[in-house]
């Protein structure tokens, strides 16, 4: 079935406005890149973060909430207000998370209790936020949404697999709306993580472009089922891959399934083996490009990226660094993740005075 | 496709797997069941001395890694890894020829002692394997465990807090009953971690007594671990292939309360939504059901809240929490409690709730002794951090 977006926004290290960000990108503009250092072991990292002047939302329940839960909430709440239609009923509306790595700065500050102090000094008023679930919770509570809730984790390509189930829960008759967020934060542990694993930029050689720079933020879209204007096609999750060299024919599976004629593609290229193995699927015709190259690599938020940037090309006529793609053509959004998921969608534009998130 | 149309499929557990402290297998776990068996043992897989609650409902490791060790990169993987692949393989022995189009299954921490290692090994200024890090997220285990078997379908992993499993699979069976699927892997798996044992200890909802669901002096929790799953197939195509089916899943209900992050509206209606949605969807009344299987963890909130909503929507429908013999397994709970839902129904019993000295509500408790009974549906509650409610309804299958 076809899916509507009626309203979208993100928070990225660039910004949080959708055109203004959108703007930077087709100009070329990288989000600036940090040095953040481990106090355990000395190790630094480079990475992009969202900018300090971000405006979030005031809410009871965002008082002792990690970052995570911010950024979902100032996402969420902007993609409903973009929309141009009255809401359904908020009965009538589900919450579906997408979500990695979660709340570990609270996890890690939870656990480094127990390993310091022992276990009766772990807090009471952290743990409770080391949920995978919590920030959906906040949102929820924040929206007052009190139907369906659905918070789906793994790795970089589980936005496709959020926006699958959003598909699967409209598909019924008892929604008529689902309001589709993924976050992500930064933290020296899971930077320390994804360094062990050989897939971090060496902070001494940040121009060889190799390796990830981590980065953090959010995204939302609100779906609603298909009204004739700009929409997802199909969303088709992939096959897992077990080893790296599998990734590309993985990969080569989603595109073929997705049967729309593709003018571009948004992809999840981050310096890592997933560059490669997502040109090979997709061929050296088709133009590819990768917000992760100026946004940095948010994990679970990067398809929710992907999407509106490719949203935006389809509504603007433009990829960033690359040509036009070909008239009335269909976007590819295309996601590897780093531990075995794949997956992809297709999405056509509509006319573009009526595209949410056009100034 | 018309929505009436959409609507109309029945979904049928074609086979199910299952490993948790009450045994390794269906038949194992109906033992338990009817001795009404105290799986709860001191905690020996990190330091509680420092924890009010010493106590957790554990599998045995020995046995659970004895047949998954041979390849050399099993070794490497999660116990949660090696809890899915014990379920999935005896549902596989019942069903062989099951080819889920997708996996949709609930847990709330993957390989999170995998994670713990890990800042452990940080802070002693050593390195990590990437096989260590590679095998943490909650993904991985079923992934993997599809792997062993020859599965390649693409997993959703539904992280609803301690709902985790009954949101699974209620999703699971809504996705076939609207046509989106035919045939789905679903269920739920965690493996016990000191981060979060450690963490229900500092909300002082864990008992360092017994696990005593609503009893009047029931003072909390205790943890349990595993795994269960269910093949979930569109009725008629599993009775056209002359699949053995098990019984049906024919009610789910989610509903999300706002009222705090860990704590329910003390007036019950989450829970309420929840299983007046389950019932609606089942096309039954209260008194259709003939056993509640509910979320029941023995903290004072969860059991007045849940124990309010059932008085008023069920009245005298016999309830027990088979957590008191096997703990809470968070993200596996309505999972496996789903397959003890199905075992009552197949076998014509009600599990008992172990442990109950007093009542504090008027709800008509299976206490300390399993009982014979004839009934058609059972209800399954499941309730998490987050404000996350879920209920499926279950039905024997006529004969």
């Amino acid at each position: 079935m076809s899916l509507s977006i009626a309203g979208m926004s993100w928070v990225t290290p660039l910004g949080s406005g959708v055109d203004d960000v959108w703007q930077q990108l087709v100009a070329g503009e990288a989000a600036p890149v940090e040095i953040l250092e481990n106090e355990k072991n000395g190790a630094r990292y480079l990475v992009r973060r969202v900018p300090s002047s971000t405006p979030f939302p005031s809410h009871p329940r965002l008082r002792r909430a990690s970052a995570i839960s911010r950024f979902a909430a100032a996402a969420g709440l902007t993609a409903l207000r973009q929309a141009k239609q009255p809401l359904p009923p908020l009965d009538r509306i589900a919450l579906v998370f997408a979500i990695s790595n979660g709340g570990v700065i609270y996890t890690r500050r939870f656990y480094a209790d127990i390993v310091k102090s022992g276990a009766q000094s772990a807090s009471p008023l952290l743990f409770p936020e080391t949920v995978f679930n919590a920030p959906a919770s906040h949102l929820a509570a924040i929206l007052g949404i009190s139907g369906a809730s659905y918070t789906v984790v793994g790795d970089g390509a589980v936005g496709i697999l959020a926006l699958k189930l959003a598909e699967d829960l409209i598909a019924s008759s008892d929604l008529d709306a689902c309001l589709v967020v993924a976050a992500e934060e930064i933290d020296p542990l899971v930077c320390e993580a994804y360094r062990q694993w050989r897939f971090l930029r060496d902070p001494k050689k940040p121009e060889t472009g190799r390796g990830m720079i981590m980065s953090e933020g959010a995204g939302a879209v609100l779906l609603e089922r298909s009204n004739g204007g700009s929409e997802i096609d199909q969303i088709v999750p992939g096959a897992n891959f077990f080893r790296r060299s599998e990734a590309s024919a993985r990969l080569g599976s989603v595109v073929a399934r997705l049967e729309n004629e593709i003018g571009f593609c948004i992809g999840s290229a981050n310096g890592t083996f997933i560059d490669r193995a997502e040109r090979v699927a997709v061929g050296d015709e088709i133009p590819l490009y990768s917000p992760k190259i100026a946004l940095g690599e948010s994990v679970g938020a990067s398809v929710f990226w992907q999407l509106i940037t490719a949203a935006k090309a389809l509504e603007t006529g433009t990829v960033p660094g690359s040509s036009k793609p070909p008239v009335n053509s269909h976007a590819l959004v295309l996601a590897c993740g780093l531990n075995q998921q794949t997956g992809g969608l297709t999405l056509r534009g509509r006319d573009r005075s009526a595209f949410p998130g056009s100034a | 496709m018309k929505s009436e149309e959409q609507n109309t499929r029945r979904v049928a557990i074609v086979a199910g797997g299952i490993v948790s402290p009450l045994g390794f297998g269906l038949t194992e776990t109906l033992q338990s069941l009817q001795q009404g068996r105290d799986c709860v043992t001191p905690v020996t897989t990190f330091s509680v001395e420092k924890t009010r609650c010493k106590t957790a409902a554990q599998i045995d490791d020995g046995r659970l890694l004895s047949n998954a060790n041979r390849r050399r990169q099993e070794r490497r993987l999660h116990r949660a890894s090696y809890m899915v692949m014990t379920a999935l393989a005896e549902l596989l022995e019942h069903a062989p020829d099951f080819e889920p189009e997708i996996a949709i299954v609930g847990t709330t921490s993957g390989g999170m002692s995998f994670g713990e290692n890990f800042y452990r090994t940080l802070g002693n200024g050593g390195a990590c394997s990437a096989a260590l890090i590679a095998n943490y997220p909650p993904q991985k285990q079923i992934v993997d465990a599809m792997e062993k078997f020859g599965i390649n379908a693409p997993a959703q992993v539904i992280a609803n807090a301690c709902a985790s499993g009954t949101n699974a699979i209620g999703h699971a069976f809504n996705a076939i009953r609207t046509g989106r699927y035919r045939r789905i892997l679903a269920g739920g798996y965690d493996a016990l971690s000191e981060l979060v044992f450690v963490g229900f200890d500092s909300l002082q909802a864990a008992t360092p007594e017994k696990c005593r669901p609503f009893d009047s002096n029931r003072s909390g929790m205790v943890l349990g671990e595993g795994a269960a799953l269910f093949a979930l197939e569109e009725f008629e195509s599993a009775r056209r292939r002359g699949a053995e089916i098990l019984g049906e899943i024919i009610g789910y209900g989610i509903s999300t309360d706002n009222h705090h992050l860990t704590q329910p509206n003390p007036d019950g209606s989450g829970p309420r939504r929840a299983m007046e949605q389950a019932l609606a969807q089942a096309e039954l009344k209260p008194n259709q059901v003939g056993y509640i299987n509910a979320h029941g963890t023995a903290t004072v909130l969860n059991d007045t809240a849940e124990g309010k909503a059932i008085m008023e929507l069920f009245g005298e429908v016999p309830v027990s929490s088979t957590k008191s013999m096997m703990g809470h397994s968070l993200g596996a709970a309505g999972a496996i409690e789903a397959v003890v839902s199905l075992l009552a129904l197949q076998h014509q019993f009600l599990p008992p709730n172990i442990n109950f000295r007093q009542a504090e509500l008027s709800l008509n408790i299976v206490a300390n002794q399993p009982r014979d009974a004839q009934f058609d549906c059972a209800v399954s509650n499941s309730f998490g951090f987050g404000g996350t409610n879920a209920t499926i309804v279950l039905r024997k299958l006529a004969r």
